[in-house]
């Protein structure tokens, strides 16, 4: 990534902001005093700030998840799934299993979230390498499998019997702390961010990174030269719904502390968002993302101080999303013309 | 030759042509009379194909000057010069494989009224050029089931049916069987004839001398000269060309030849088409022998090197390697038992084009110590390996962090060939080894095979070049529709004994 393409990124969030305020102007509001509000929504105050973090890491974790699955070229778009059993799974562990001194525990549940979750996605990973079924069909149904599945158990066996479609609360050896209370932000961002790191790490700097880039990026050279295609793309799924499951672990032991039926709207579609818009590019996934967090949160605040509505942010990111689409087709258009040349 | 320079009707002057980082045509310029052959030649990137696609209306020069016919061309689309008479057969031809050849011939440009094409009227108009100029062609075939060599007949027929006066052919013989191309420069001199212009792209330059009556070489986008053929000998065109002395057609070392390495029997192997079916394909290679293919494209020499290094399923006969049956092991397994392979296409298999040079060079190695340990990859080895290859082979530009997309063909070809030959395995099959490459890389290319040749390495050479097969082998079989028509020691290889072959003729 060159430094023109932040400046690109930095130019295409001014330009929709504007058009943002545009809008607002529109509807007949101050846009300063509007994105004002919105600005401390997201970053003034420690429950603000908080919370911001606390949307931020599913949608990283998510996007990573989705970005590792298209570096092998398949389009995971089930990570919703794996993240809402990683977060069942993540909330078993933490209540079932019982005696375990607290780092431990934690690390037990997340191992069992981050299995789940990869085994989950291995299915249509297997599908796709093996018998060239579209992954995009069986991630996508798989999702509602998964779904559904989680809220069968917190109806029936895993239920905490309140009334309610949870599960009993996981004990305090596997809650995450705390931190910037009286938000939802806890040490999960330092997981999350662990997780960026030693990502970045497998695909820039070890051999098993290497294959997944030449997988992904020349199949044909890469069973030339001996690397054996189906099994990367398995191996890359497999990774991809691991950090799916922990992304749903790090919801259940963290922001909720148990699992909760329906917890998740779609988060991972939006971090699929995030790593679509970021080209997959690790380092650009993670600005996406702590973006996309603080407009979805700074929202909150803004509806709360003016009466403009939440869902003006999302016209903002849609405008986002076509500029950073339409620089893309321009980009495409240079290469074809350096490549007449 | 009753051919004077009279009547000029195309003159380019000081064109110049830039595309972003490059200088494509700088201040080039051709001229053409009336019923002359004139030749274009240069190395790949010369800058050529663009100065035609200039006159063809495809791009607008920078600056320069075009005269057709004494008039001043302010500026050319593809529709005016197709208009002004102006025809251009592209490297790829340009047809729809679905459509017959009497479909293609007449697409765009349909005789008729009122949407209904009138085909016994377009039948007639066709028919009177494949009178006279005693083109052969089926009409009524699909284009998909046509040769190479009828495909190209059909595009002149395109060109000629839009009222062509004047035709540009860039590259044309690039994939002709020596049979065909002969057929060709027949055509084009019944063309002459018949007072139609041709500028013929070529960098072959044997066939510029038979063909042309005057020659124009470019060099780096320049024009270098004009010259009448009487005027130059083939070494003159040549050092022209690439501005020094070169020499093609290397000396073949003796083949000491010795032990058997690679045993090829009887094997059959499912083909993309038909034709390319191997049907019982058996051969021997030895160490320090150079084993040519030949054949006209499509007939089971892919398949054939597919087969051998793992990609594709053999489903009866045998291949034993030292001994051993390689017969559908993985790639990684073949490479593993000493088997180096470039690739046909390289921009398919051979590289990653979204690879760096270094990543591109270190794909045999980098699962190995000391470029990696456990999983991490130790970049410092690796760059200096890449740095040791890139010197060795001359790839440029020498910066190991370009990506393999921005490599010219000849020193995207010469990565492959670096990274191939550097494998120092008992066995190189190579395929393609300079098609489309420049003709200072292709020199190289050629010498780094004999050389390994020398050193005790057998290869296994398919190349559509019968040149290159006649310089560099020692054995040659012939492939015609997935069996082998034949094999000749080097000692009795002509072009004409294997031309007869390659088309399925027989040789006493």
């Amino acid at each position: 990534m060159r430094r023109s393409s932040y400046l690109n990124l930095l130019i295409t969030i001014i330009i929709s902001l504007i058009a943002g305020g545009i809008i607002m102007i529109l509807l007949g509001h101050n846009p300063f005093k509007v994105y004002a509000e919105l600005f401390k929504g997201a970053f003034i105050g420690k429950f603000n700030i908080g919370n911001t973090l606390g949307r931020f890491v599913p949608i990283l974790l998510t996007a990573i998840a989705f970005a590792i699955s298209f570096k092998v070229s398949v389009f995971n778009a089930g990570v919703e799934g794996e993240l809402y059993l990683g977060a069942i799974a993540a909330a078993w562990a933490g209540f079932a299993i019982q005696g375990l001194p607290k780092v431990l525990h934690i690390l037990v549940c997340m191992i069992v979230a981050t299995i789940v979750g990869a085994l989950w996605a291995a299915v249509p990973g297997v599908l796709k390498a093996y018998y060239r079924v579209n992954e995009i069909c069986t991630t996508l149904l798989l999702n509602y499998v998964a779904i559904f599945f989680t809220s069968y158990l917190v109806n029936n066996q895993l239920s905490s019997h309140t009334g309610i479609p949870q599960t009993p609360k996981v004990l305090p050896s596997a809650t995450l702390t705390m931190i910037l209370k009286p938000s939802k932000a806890n040490i999960g961002i330092f997981i999350t961010l662990a997780v960026l790191l030693f990502v970045y790490w497998l695909i820039h700097y070890t051999t098993l990174g290497y294959k997944i880039r030449s997988v992904g990026s020349n199949p044909f050279f890469s069973d030339y030269v001996g690397i054996g295609t189906k099994k990367i793309i398995v191996i890359g799924m497999l990774i991809s719904g691991g950090i799916g499951g922990l992304a749903g672990g790090i919801e259940s032991l963290g922001t909720y502390n148990r699992f909760l039926d329906g917890f998740s709207q779609f988060i991972a579609f939006d971090g699929m968002l995030a790593s679509l818009i970021a080209r997959n590019n690790i380092k650009m996934i993670f600005i996406i993302a702590l973006f996309l967090a603080s407009l979805k949160n700074g929202a909150l605040g803004m509806e709360r101080f003016t009466s403009v509505p939440k869902s003006i942010v999302d016209a903002i990111i849609a405008i986002f999303i076509l500029l950073t689409s339409l620089e893309g087709l321009i980009n495409i258009r240079r290469k074809v013309k350096t490549i007449e040349a | 030759m009753d051919f004077k320079l009279i009547n000029k009707i195309i003159e380019m002057i000081n064109i110049n042509k830039s595309f972003p980082n490059v200088k494509a045509v700088d201040n080039a310029g051709i001229d053409l009379y009336q019923g002359e052959i004139h030749s274009l030649v240069g190395e790949n990137g010369a800058g050529k194909t663009t100065l035609m696609n200039i006159l063809y209306g495809l791009y607008q020069p920078d600056s320069g000057k075009i005269k057709i016919r004494g008039k001043d061309m302010e500026s050319l689309t593809p529709r005016v010069a197709i208009e002004l008479g102006i025809g251009m057969i592209h490297q790829e031809f340009m047809l729809v494989r679905e459509l017959t050849v009497l479909e293609n011939i007449i697409l765009g440009f349909e005789l008729g009224k009122f949407g209904r094409i009138d085909f016994s009227k377009t039948k007639e108009k066709i028919n009177y050029y494949l009178d006279n100029y005693n083109l052969e062609i089926p009409l009524n075939k699909k284009v998909r089931d046509i040769s190479v060599g009828e495909a190209q007949r059909v595009e002149i027929i395109k060109t000629l049916y839009r009222s062509t006066e004047i035709l540009i052919l860039d590259e044309p013989t690039a994939v002709l069987t020596p049979q065909e191309t002969k057929k060709l420069f027949e055509i084009l001199n019944f063309l002459k004839k018949d007072n139609k212009s041709i500028i013929f792209i070529s960098h072959k330059l044997r066939e510029v001398m038979e063909i042309s009556e005057r020659i124009t070489i470019m060099r780096n986008g320049k024009h270098v000269n004009t010259v009448n053929k009487e005027d130059v000998s083939i070494k003159e065109l040549a050092k022209m060309m690439v501005g020094r002395e070169v020499f093609l057609n290397i000396k073949r070392e003796p083949c000491k030849k010795s032990k058997k390495i690679l045993s090829v029997r009887d094997i059959y192997v499912t083909g993309e088409k038909e034709l390319s079916k191997l049907k019982g394909v058996s051969f021997d290679v030895h160490r320090g022998e150079v084993v040519g293919v030949a054949g006209v494209d499509g007939n089971g020499q892919s398949e054939l090197v597919e087969a051998l290094t793992g990609l594709r399923k053999i489903e009866k006969g045998d291949v034993t390697f030292k001994g051993k049956s390689i017969k559908n092991l993985s790639p990684i397994e073949i490479r593993k038992a000493g088997i180096s392979h470039i690739p046909e296409d390289r921009n398919l298999r051979g590289l990653n084009r979204s690879f760096t040079l270094y990543e591109n060079l270190i794909a045999n190695h980098f699962n190995k110590k000391p470029y990696s340990r456990l999983i991490q990859l130790n970049k410092k080895k690796i760059t200096k390996y890449g740095n040791r290859l890139i010197k060795e082979f001359d790839i440029r530009p020498a910066i190991g962090n370009t990506v393999a997309v921005n490599l010219s063909g000849g020193n995207a070809q010469k990565t492959v060939v670096a990274r191939e030959v550097d494998m120092n395995a008992d066995l190189l099959i190579a395929s393609q080894p300079t098609r489309g490459v420049d003709v200072g890389s292709t020199e190289a290319i050629r010498n780094t095979i004999n050389y390994i040749k020398k050193k005790g390495v057998a290869v296994l050479l398919v190349s559509a070049d019968l040149e290159e097969i006649l310089s560099l082998s020692d054995v040659i079989l012939v492939m015609y529709e997935g069996k082998i028509s034949g094999i000749i020691p080097a000692e009795k290889a002509r072009e004409d004994n294997i031309g007869i072959l390659m088309t399925g003729g027989k040789v006493k």
